[in-house]
């Protein structure tokens, strides 16, 4: 079986876009994507195609944030608080309804496609039946205000490989993990760092926890977002992700990335047989952040030619799908050099 | 205990106190007459000036410090790719729509006159400022006062204790383009600027000074300077004496920036954020006289995460004024209150990759509220992305026009400053009469 390399990838095919796609979930081994975004329309690309068309399966009345994918169903969540479940085989959309009082932030899949989680700036997680859109759970406690008295932001969610754990992820840099199956509370942890308050100089506050991932084998989660930020007009500090073990509720390592690489992490991954995550963001630009989460080493840092908000890998690890501002895009990653055969006179 | 109807009773007879207090004459008026700069012109306008000083108009201006975002605000263009991810909102008044970032100013918006049409062409922080606070550019050779200090000359009483023009900025950033200048009206119309928190500092008298001690070195020296002014009338004399009795004013005006004298109601009314409290302080002023104050409020240049941005600074903008609003009503102050919403400029249609949104000063929105103001009304359109100014196009002269005719004021008096007559607006200026009451 090959392993592949993060520092041999290149980008092999991209497609413009108008709008800024702000969420993208993959169809394993189609090479079909479901992109999200600023014009509230949930595109299909088939991005194994010489020149991939966009089809439009729903479309919401603001931004479109959030997508899922569960064989039957792709399931989008946006900012007019809707989720949308559009049957892939028909293109019919089967329900649409209010599921959160303020903006759906992220929508995601349990890994058995059973459950569609779903996280807004009501701060509440819902979780829901993937098949008929029934509400199984809410997840309450995230606090709605900021300690300086601003509306928080509920960011990101993501489950374990096993399904059985969840992770909910705010603004002001409390991360949640959940037991599935009851719905306890298992951890609050502190990812604080990711979040600036600037109280002198500009009075408001950026950044957050805008992406959480489990390592594969569920002991470890890593928190994505921003460094602290001197000034916060921009996004300008480098990207940030911390790494917990959160059964101890100990940060174990704290990756900035190279100066050059700054904004938010928004997407972090990990490939399905090399072990390294692949972290996706931007500010101005974007980025790829390669790293190890046993070590706590970044591996690999390059640039991305747009501010990536979503990324996947294929199940074969050979390819990276990313969606961005104005653009999709797949980067394919080369295999490890075998080593070289002793020279023979 | 109290209930919140005792606590208003027993907040309004606070504030008539506070006023018979700080609106008593003083001796100082002939000094003060003296001291100012364009004076001549003061005693020939004395008798008109007399009669809209009586009718104690007053201003308080939210000066949004880096550029609020008219899409985020108050010209919402939802559904275009320019718009940002905000619904516009139905408000009070039919046809009129706001974002839905500004539900309760929506249910207010009969108060509210929104100018959506100001091409003010200057898109750096400076400049702005300048222009948004002035009225227009500084000359090389001449130096105008700003907004503040034009209200402080117009509305101010020349033998009020209380301060004129009062303004905070508690933000770092902006604070240098935070204009406050009295220019050719001289530095008794300057601000007292203030930095931090809601009281300025140095205020209290010493603790190591009885207040009859006070009282008394206060005397004697009001004694010894009649003596020394008889015989003597001279603008320095004068000046100085009135230096003396506005010093002792202030002072004494140390309880108006005190928000401990309001109820808990009241203060948790307007939250308890800087921003909130300033609000609060601002209305206790203008309560007891203060013709115009300033609440800076910064920072929104919001090139990274503008909607992020202004989730959060509109929240606060739309409670803390929707509750300014309401209190002014409740006290019978609205119709002479003048609330003015203003920024260096406003911010771009186009959506950059950080998510923000850049200066952009082509086609932008300020907000009049309260006094002299028709309510309910719009002025000027921008196209369907927000890009252009497609009706009603103006700058900033017409709109200090308007605030200055809202108010009663002139805004084709003229200043002499030495030789030469300065009107207060550039000649050919007209106001926008159709949001005028």
């Amino acid at each position: 079986m090959a392993s592949f390399e993060p520092s041999q990838f290149k980008l092999t095919k991209q497609v413009n876009r108008p709008e800024i796609l702000l969420g993208l979930v993959l169809a394993p081994e189609s090479g079909r994507v479901f992109c999200v975004g600023s014009d509230g329309q949930v595109t299909s690309f088939n991005l194994a195609a010489e020149k991939p068309e966009p089809t439009i399966l729903a479309t919401h009345e603001s931004y479109a944030t959030g997508v899922a994918w569960t064989g039957e169903f792709v399931v989008s969540g946006g900012y007019d608080r809707k989720l949308i479940w559009t049957r892939l085989a028909d293109g019919k959309q089967v329900r649409s309804f209010e599921a959160h009082q303020r903006w759906i932030r992220q929508v995601v899949a349990s890994p058995d496609r059973k459950t569609i989680a779903s996280v807004g700036d009501d701060m509440v997680c819902r979780l829901w039946n993937a098949g008929d859109g029934k509400l199984l759970r809410e997840l309450r406690g995230h606090e709605p205000v900021t300690p300086h008295h601003f509306p928080s932001m509920l960011y990101a969610c993501c489950f374990s490989s096993d399904g059985k754990l969840l992770a909910t992820a705010d603004r002001v840099g409390c991360v949640m993990v959940w037991e599935v199956a009851s719905g306890k509370r298992l951890k609050t942890l502190d990812a604080s760092g990711l979040y600036t308050w600037d109280p002198n100089q500009r009075r408001h506050s950026i950044g957050g926890v805008r992406s959480v991932a489990f390592t594969p084998d569920g002991s470890r989660l890593l928190a994505g977002g921003s460094g602290k930020i001197g000034n916060i007009d921009h996004l300008d500090a480098p990207a940030r992700i911390e790494i917990f073990d959160w059964q101890q509720g100990e940060r174990t390592h704290e990756i900035a990335a190279d100066a050059k690489f700054k904004g938010l992490v928004e997407k972090i991954v990990f490939s399905p047989r090399d072990g390294w995550f692949v972290a996706a963001g931007g500010g101005n630009g974007g980025f790829f952040l390669f790293g190890d989460a046993a070590s706590g080493k970044l591996l690999y840092q390059d640039a991305a030619p747009t501010h990536v908000h979503a990324a996947a890998i294929s199940a074969s690890g050979d390819e990276i799908f990313a969606a961005g501002h104005n653009r999709v895009a797949v980067w394919r990653l080369g295999s490890k050099a075998a080593p070289a055969a002793p020279k023979t006179a | 205990m109290t209930t919140p109807a005792s606590d208003e009773r027993h907040e309004r007879h606070e504030t008539r106190l506070g006023r018979r207090g700080f609106l008593a004459g003083t001796a100082a008026t002939a000094a003060a007459l003296a001291a100012d700069m364009t004076g001549l012109n003061v005693l020939k306008e004395q008798a008109l000036a007399a009669e809209l000083k009586r009718q104690e108009k007053r201003v308080i201006l939210f000066w949004l410090a880096g550029g609020a975002s008219q899409f985020e605000t108050f010209d919402p263009k939802p559904g275009r790719p320019t718009g940002g991810p905000f619904r516009a909102i139905p408000t009070a008044v039919p046809g009129i729509h706001i974002s839905e970032l500004m539900p309760k100013m929506a249910q207010r918006i009969g108060h509210t006159a929104i100018v959506r049409s100001l091409n003010t062409r200057i898109a750096d922080h400076g400049g702005g400022a300048e222009l948004m606070q002035l009225g227009r550019r500084d000359e090389p050779s001449i130096r105008f006062p700003d907004l503040g200090a034009v209200v402080a000359r117009e509305l101010g009483r020349i033998d009020s204790e209380v301060p004129d023009y009062v303004s905070f900025y508690s933000s770092t950033e902006g604070r240098g383009s935070a204009t406050r200048q009295a220019g050719f009206l001289g530095s008794r119309y300057a601000p007292m600027f203030l930095t931090a928190g809601t009281s300025p500092e140095y205020l209290q008298p010493l603790k190591t000074m009885s207040a009859v001690d006070h009282r008394e070195r206060a005397d004697l020296q009001a004694a010894l300077g009649r003596q020394f002014a008889r015989g003597r009338e001279l603008p320095a004399v004068s000046s100085h004496s009135q230096a003396y009795a506005r010093v002792r004013g202030l002072m004494a005006s140390e309880r108006l920036f005190d928000i401990e004298q309001e109820s808990q109601a009241m203060r948790d009314r307007y939250g308890p954020t800087l921003f909130g409290q300033q609000t609060l302080t601002a209305r206790r002023l203008i309560d007891a006289g203060v013709p115009f104050v300033k609440v800076g409020r910064a920072w929104w240049d919001s090139h990274g995460e503008n909607f992020e941005t202004h989730l959060e600074l509109v929240s606060e903008l739309d409670h803390v004024m929707s509750t300014l609003i309401d209190d002014l009503k409740s006290r019978g102050l609205l119709e002479q209150t003048l609330i003015v919403t203003l920024s260096e400029f406003g911010r771009t249609p186009q959506i950059n990759q950080s998510l923000g949104r850049d200066h952009f000063a082509s086609a932008w929105s300020a907000t009049l509220t309260g006094c002299g103001v028709q309510g309910g009304s719009v002025y000027g359109k921008t196209d369907e992305n927000g890009q252009t100014v497609v009706d009603g196009q103006i700058g900033a002269a017409p709109l200090f026009a308007t605030i200055y005719q809202a108010l009663g004021i002139d805004y084709e008096k003229e200043y002499q400053v030495g030789a030469r007559p300065i009107p207060l607006t550039d000649p050919g200026t007209e106001p926008i009469d159709t949001i005028l009451a």
